[in-house]
């Protein structure tokens, strides 16, 4: 193996012995694009989430979290469901609200094949790009990634001030971290005659909630 | 196993007319959603990155003797392995090795041009291993024991009628020609794989060397499964991969999705720097060379190794919409298959596919990085004709010929245009609406296979059109 990596680098070396080593460009920062206001932002982000087919919606207060909730678990029939176990869920109040509503509850750390039966999973997000219609999760113990990745459907809960203007944005603040995840829209493919379907690995529906601010 | 001589005009002989069909919607839908994309983006801007793009990856391929070991290290601190592959042979064992150790049975794979490349699923099959390509379209390849059509939509050549024939019998499960049925049929299947796997094995679009974390992007999600849930992940990783940091990264995105599918963005991408909290007990990086380092040695073909998969070339070359992807032999497809393909491969047996073109030029406007593969294609023509320093030429002398004559004319630019100018004039005679049926010898070697798009001076004007 050392005698592999040796050779490698001496080719390398070689090759690139008589020839000038290209600079690395001087800014990266190309083509910022004007943002708006907040509410501009999360209107953007929103209706981008909605194009790639996800389904959207602004939550004005506390009160309208469980009615979006007890929508969210008729429509798409949840009886098992999973979440992210952070501070920010746990002020909601989401746990609470899915058991009154009968959702019987999965631990995040639960097996694989568990998390695969769940019908939802909530998390939050990192952050978001309104240009794309992009969230940002990181992975972490209190934020597992399976939970935005097996069940059938994927809520993700989010504040306005999650919005970023730019990618370089978003990865300036996850570069030091470890596994992170951008995700834009539900699972998709066009490989069968190019015919858009949606959900062929990751979860089915994708729903975005904005909390407004102040959330009282 | 020596690959044999691929013979591009023989091979465009044996091509369905549905994929020629399949090829030229797909295509144009691609392109049509790229240039809607790339408006919103702005030309200028555009532009801009296009040029970022090339700078950053032409830079990293230059300092590659210093990034790679940069990789190395990073990984290394955070606690994944990292092997060095000089060739497919290598790849391969270390590969099948790693997987002798943790005794492993089933393989999920994220679809990997590197992998194809060292051809490691019949090695890992002979091993005793099952191998499940999971995304949907390489699936769908890997159970009609075929190779991929197109390089980011691998069963175009198929129909749903051939899909759903192709699921009863493999699958032996009752499946209608409907593409949600299928689609759903597959994620079944594909679930339980993801689920009881005991490796998960990927490829890598990126590898940022400033953190040494892998970039996947998916737009299925099976990049994600692959990663996440088997205890041991494997990427193998071509070394031109290498980019120097995030800044970077966020140029190549913004570029790639755009460029290939005319999506703003991939639905997935995974940022995986080993080491977390999360994720599979054991990650190993795999930094294949397999004939790179050597490419990196000609000046003026080094440029091929800053592609990063977008198809668009394919997507936007005349002969590809021609000919589909089977032509090209092997795994490498389009304009960027017929300079990566000779480079790799050798002269011996890829020597063909450099002229396989028409020089139309509309391959290096289009490319997201903006690598020459005009001038390549010139370039490696020479290489074919005159000898190779790796594998001796094997051309015909008729190709030969047309091959320095081409170079002559085009370096100069008023012979150019006087060249374009009779050629139109001599096609007068031959023209049948849009196409020519047949050419006079020696071009008919060529429209023997197909009808070949009519010369002219202004392709792109005609490609708007079209
Ligand atoms: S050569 Fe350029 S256009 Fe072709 S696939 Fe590579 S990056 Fe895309």
């Amino acid at each position: 193996m050392n005698q592999a990596r040796a050779e490698i680098l001496s080719g390398i070396r070689a090759a690139l012995q008589s020839t000038p080593r290209l600079p690395l460009p001087a800014t990266t920062r190309i083509a910022p694009r004007a943002t708006g206001d907040a509410d501009a932002e999360i209107s953007r982000l929103l209706s981008e989430i909605e194009k790639l087919g996800g389904v959207t919606r602004r939550i004005a207060n506390r009160d309208e979290l469980p009615i979006a909730l007890e929508e969210l678990v008729a429509k798409e029939s949840i009886q098992k469901a999973t979440w992210w176990d952070t501070p920010e869920l746990r002020a909601l109040g989401v746990a609470e609200m899915l058991t009154a509503l009968g959702v019987t509850s999965v631990p995040p750390d639960a097996s694989p094949r568990t998390l695969a039966e769940c019908d939802l999973g909530v998390t939050g997000a990192d952050a978001a790009l309104p240009e794309t219609g992009t969230l940002v999760l990181r992975s972490s113990r209190e934020q597992p990634q399976l939970v935005s990745l097996l069940p059938r459907v994927h809520l993700a809960i989010l504040r306005p001030d999650a919005r970023r203007a730019d990618l370089q944005d978003v990865f300036a603040e996850i570069k030091s971290g470890k596994r992170a995840v951008l995700i834009t829209g539900p699972s998709r493919t066009t490989d069968i005659e190019k015919v858009l379907t949606i959900g062929v690995h990751g979860p089915k529906a994708l729903y975005v909630w904005c909390l407004e601010t102040p959330f009282a | 196993m020596p690959i044999p001589h691929i013979d591009f005009r023989a091979n465009t002989q044996r091509v369905s007319p549905h994929l020629i069909a399949a090829t030229q919607k797909s295509t144009r839908t691609a392109l049509a959603k790229r240039a809607q994309a790339i408006e919103i983006v702005g030309e200028d801007q555009w532009q801009a990155l296009r040029q970022a793009g090339h700078d950053i990856k032409l830079h990293a391929l230059t300092h590659l003797d210093e990034y790679l070991p940069m990789v190395e290290a990073r990984v290394t601190q955070a606690g994944g392995v990292v092997h060095w592959a000089r060739d497919d042979v290598e790849a391969r064992r270390i590969v099948l090795e790693i997987a002798a150790q943790h005794r492993v049975k089933r393989i999920v794979k994220s679809k990997s041009m590197a992998t194809e490349e060292i051809e490691l699923n019949r090695a890992l099959q002979d091993a005793g291993i099952a191998v499940f390509e999971t995304d949907l379209g390489e699936y769908i390849v890997q159970l009609a024991g075929q190779r991929p059509s197109h390089p980011t939509a691998p069963a175009l050549h198929l129909t749903k009628e051939d899909i759903a024939a192709l699921f009863r019998a493999k699958l032996g499960v009752d499946a209608p020609p409907d593409p949600q049925t299928l689609c759903e049929i597959a994620r079944g299947k594909l679930r339980e794989e993801f689920l009881s796997a005991d490796m998960g094995i990927s490829g890598g679009n990126f590898l940022i060397a400033e953190t040494g974390t892998l970039v996947i992007v998916t737009n299925e999600g099976n990049g994600r499964m692959c990663t996440a849930l088997p205890p041991v992940h494997v990427a193998i990783v071509g070394i031109e991969k290498v980019i120097p940091d995030w800044e970077g990264l966020a140029v190549m995105l913004k570029l790639l999705a755009r460029s290939g599918t005319g999506q703003k963005i991939t639905a997935y991408t995974n940022l995986i720097t080993p080491g977390g909290e999360e994720g599979p007990r054991e990650f190993h990086l795999v930094l294949l060379d397999n004939g790179r380092s050597r490419m990196l040695q000609d000046e003026i073909a080094r440029e091929t190794l800053a592609c990063i998969r977008c198809g668009a070339c394919a997507n936007i070359c005349p002969v590809y919409n021609h000919v589909g992807g089977f032509a090209y032999g092997a795994i490498f497809l389009g304009p960027i298959g017929a300079i990566v393909a000779p480079q790799l491969l050798g002269v011996k047996v890829a020597g063909d596919l450099p002229f396989a073109s028409s020089l139309c030029g509309a391959c290096g406007d289009v490319c997201p990085v903006k690598i020459p593969i005009p001038n390549i294609l010139l370039h490696l023509r020479h290489r074919v004709v005159e000898g190779d320093q790796f594998a001796s030429a094997t051309v015909s002398p008729i190709l030969g010929v047309g091959a320095r004559v081409g170079t002559t004319a085009l370096g100069t630019p008023w012979l150019y245009r006087l060249g374009a100018r009779m050629m139109r004039l001599f096609q007068a005679s031959f023209r049948r609406g849009d196409w020519l049926p047949t050419l006079p010898p020696p071009l008919d070697r060529w429209t023997m296979a197909r009808p070949f798009p009519a010369f002219r001076s202004d392709f792109r004007a005609w490609w708007r059109r079209r």
